[in-house]
């Protein structure tokens, strides 16, 4: 199995006014092709941030983070955004465009990447069937209850086919019924599609039903379990 | 991103603050309508003027005057040392005597006119398509008591209530020093075509026309208020020489005017004139610029968030940059094209308004005698150059305020961006 993210002594320092803040202080980590990863910890430990540098939104202050064998901090504006458009994010605010239906949203990254009309159309019908919610694609997000909008935002995410999806938190905002229903449709895509998840959370349970679990606290993964296969 | 796409994001966006947007739209609108109003207007101005004035003058003309400060005179006779020195250049020239009177119908109505001696043969050799009679015939050899009268003189309302008509007999009078009312009986012999605005030594409407001889006696003066000279041709070359030699012959007391000179001129205070209003109107502008620079930064505040969300989905610092730039562009688009509409409209209420029944400037004088006022009917002109410059200056103006924010919304971080709220 190939090995899709790696962090090499990943070091992060924020400045908080004229204070800097180290929310990462040497992390290693190493995923894998078609794996389910958790990364469990409270707030403030850093998690957000490592999955920021994961997602190549931000670059490390020292130490290296290689995405399928390509050194982040060595890509230019242009190609960390040609970088992002191989990856999904999901948000745990969902970060839907408002005045966007469903589709439309899910749409948006396709025609980012300079897809056709027919062809968005028909993928983010699509996605939006997999998800549950071919019944809602005209709706706007403002029209949807949390869960279906974090649906949308999956289905979002999956839109261009990425080499994995990033989730933080992504039923932090969602009541426990809909939460289950959202890691279901998590573990639905990473064991059928084989598509590959790291996942922020603090919810211990939630973090439970990943393959492998990393436990960070204070800028440091200080253990890593490996749940049920 | 296809361009195609970017506009629909852009237009989405726009659409979502509609009374923002067109408050902007309508800051463009009035700048861009200003400047094609008045633009528009002078330059209908310019054509009426210029092509009045070109009836009125004949561009193979020179004038002679006396200079006014120098207290010389020039004599009617003058026309011969003008013809000498010009020789070969000169076609023919002809004396003008000018004064001011009054005209008296059969039905002893008076109007005042503009009494005007001149050799009515030469005259028309050189006013051959103005001094033209629509009624009756100029006579080459006419009698003293003959009158050419001008279209004003004649039809002064123009609706056909005639002051005075061909073969009636008019009185002219001439208030003379001291103090004494000169008249004496003429005929009308001939009523001229209508000329319009305005001449310089060619006929006009509110004039009447006598022999030179007939006015040598009734003015009891040989001095002439201007020689006329046809040029063999208009070239400049030939103007400046004749002048010069005319100016020479005489000693340096007198102004020679070339027609083509005046043009020039009052082309260039036109000019001048449509630069300084267009300006203007620019400020107008630019005010508009700084409102849509206005809306497009508080709009990328607004939507940070979203910016950030468009780079995490993949989105380049100059997709960002064009989506703003391409709302800027809409706006200034749209406003220009509106404003070009609107201020043609503007143009065509303005000149309706202060002209009186299709005339500029030839109010109507409510007084028993005719009104002999010419009225010049001014058009708005919009030429391609003002419509598409309108248009081109209003893109130009929203794509230099709307740089700024795009390019402050394309170099916001993601992560940053994200975490706004």
């Amino acid at each position: 199995m190939a090995t899709i993210v790696e962090a090499l002594n990943l070091r992060k320092v924020y400045m908080l006014g004229k204070v800097p803040v180290e929310a990462l202080r040497g992390v290693n980590l190493k995923v894998e092709e078609g794996e389910f990863l958790s990364v469990l910890g409270p707030s403030g430990s850093g998690k957000s941030t490592l999955l920021n540098l994961i997602g190549a939104l931000d670059k490390p202050t020292e130490g290296k983070i290689f995405i399928e064998g390509v050194d982040v901090s060595t890509l230019n504006d242009g190609q960390l955004a040609d970088l992002r458009r191989r990856i999904g994010f999901v948000f745990q605010f969902f970060n839907l465009i408002p005045r966007f239906t469903a589709r439309q949203n899910v749409e948006l990254p396709m025609a980012i990447a300079g897809l056709g009309k027919e062809e968005r159309r028909r993928r983010a019908e699509e996605l939006l069937k997999v998800v549950g919610l071919a019944e809602r694609m005209n709706h706007k997000p403002a029209e949807l209850s949390g869960g279906e909008q974090q649906r949308v935002a999956i289905a979002r995410a999956l839109a261009n086919n990425p080499r994995f999806l990033l989730m933080d938190e992504p039923t932090g905002n969602i009541d426990s019924k809909n939460a289950m229903e959202i890691i279901q449709l998590v573990e639905r895509l990473n064991q059928e599609k084989g598509i590959t998840i790291i996942m922020v959370t603090h919810d211990q349970r939630l973090a439970s039903e990943a393959n492998r679990t990393v436990h960070m606290l204070d800028g440091l993964i200080v253990n890593e379990t490996a749940n049920k296969p | 991103m296809k361009l195609t796409d970017i506009f629909s994001y852009a237009f989405s966006a726009i659409k979502l603050r509609k009374l923002r947007a067109g408050l902007t739209t309508l800051g463009v609108v009035i700048g861009i309508a200003a400047i094609v109003a008045l633009l528009s207007i002078t330059q209908g101005l310019q054509v009426a003027i210029a092509s009045q004035l070109q009836r009125g003058f004949a561009t193979d003309t020179l004038i002679v005057t006396a200079r006014s400060e120098s207290g010389f005179k020039l004599l009617v006779n003058d026309t011969q040392i003008i013809e000498e020195v010009g020789s070969g250049n000169v076609t023919v020239s002809v004396a003008v005597i000018l004064r001011t009177g009054y005209i008296k119908n059969l039905e002893n109505q008076t109007s005042r006119v503009t009494i005007v001696g001149v050799d009515y043969a030469k005259y028309r050799e050189i006013y051959s398509s103005t001094f033209a009679a629509e009624e009756g015939t100029i006579p080459q050899n006419p009698e003293n008591s003959s009158v050419v009268v001008g279209k004003r003189v004649s039809d002064p309302w123009n609706n056909g209530t005639f002051f005075c008509r061909v073969s009636e007999t008019v009185t002219i009078i001439w208030t003379s020093r001291p103090l004494k009312n000169e008249t004496y009986t003429g005929t009308v012999v001939a009523v001229l075509q209508e000329v319009g605005g305005f001449s310089f030594g060619g006929p006009s409407d509110t004039s009447i026309y006598i022999p030179i001889t007939q006015a040598q006696g009734f003015f009891g003066t040989d001095e002439c208020e201007m020689i006329i000279v046809k040029l063999k041709n208009a070239d400049e070359a030939t103007i400046d020489s004749t002048a010069k030699a005319i100016r020479e012959a005489f000693g340096g007391q007198v102004t020679v005017t070339s027609s083509t000179a005046i043009l020039n001129v009052i082309s260039s205070v036109f000019s001048t004139i449509e630069l300084f209003l267009g300006g203007i109107a620019a400020i107008s502008l630019l005010v508009a610029g700084i409102g849509i620079m206005n809306i497009m930064i508080v709009s990328m505040m607004e939507r940070t968030r979203e910016i950030g969300i468009l780079k995490a989905l993949g989105m380049k610092n100059r997709q960002v940059l064009l989506i703003f730039l391409s709302e800027a562009v809409i706006i200034g688009l749209l406003g220009a094209v509106i404003g070009v509409g609107a201020g043609w409209g503007i143009a065509q209420v303005t000149v309706r308004v202060f002209s009186t029944g299709g005339s500029f400037g030839g109010g109507i004088r409510q007084t028993n005698q005719a009104t002999l006022a010419n009225g010049i009917t001014i058009s708005p002109v919009l030429t391609p150059t003002v419509l598409f410059g309108a248009i081109a200056f209003g893109l130009i103006v929203s794509v230099l305020f709307g740089l700024y924010p795009a390019w402050r919304a394309s170099k916001l971080k993601p992560v940053e961006a994200l975490r706004y709220e």
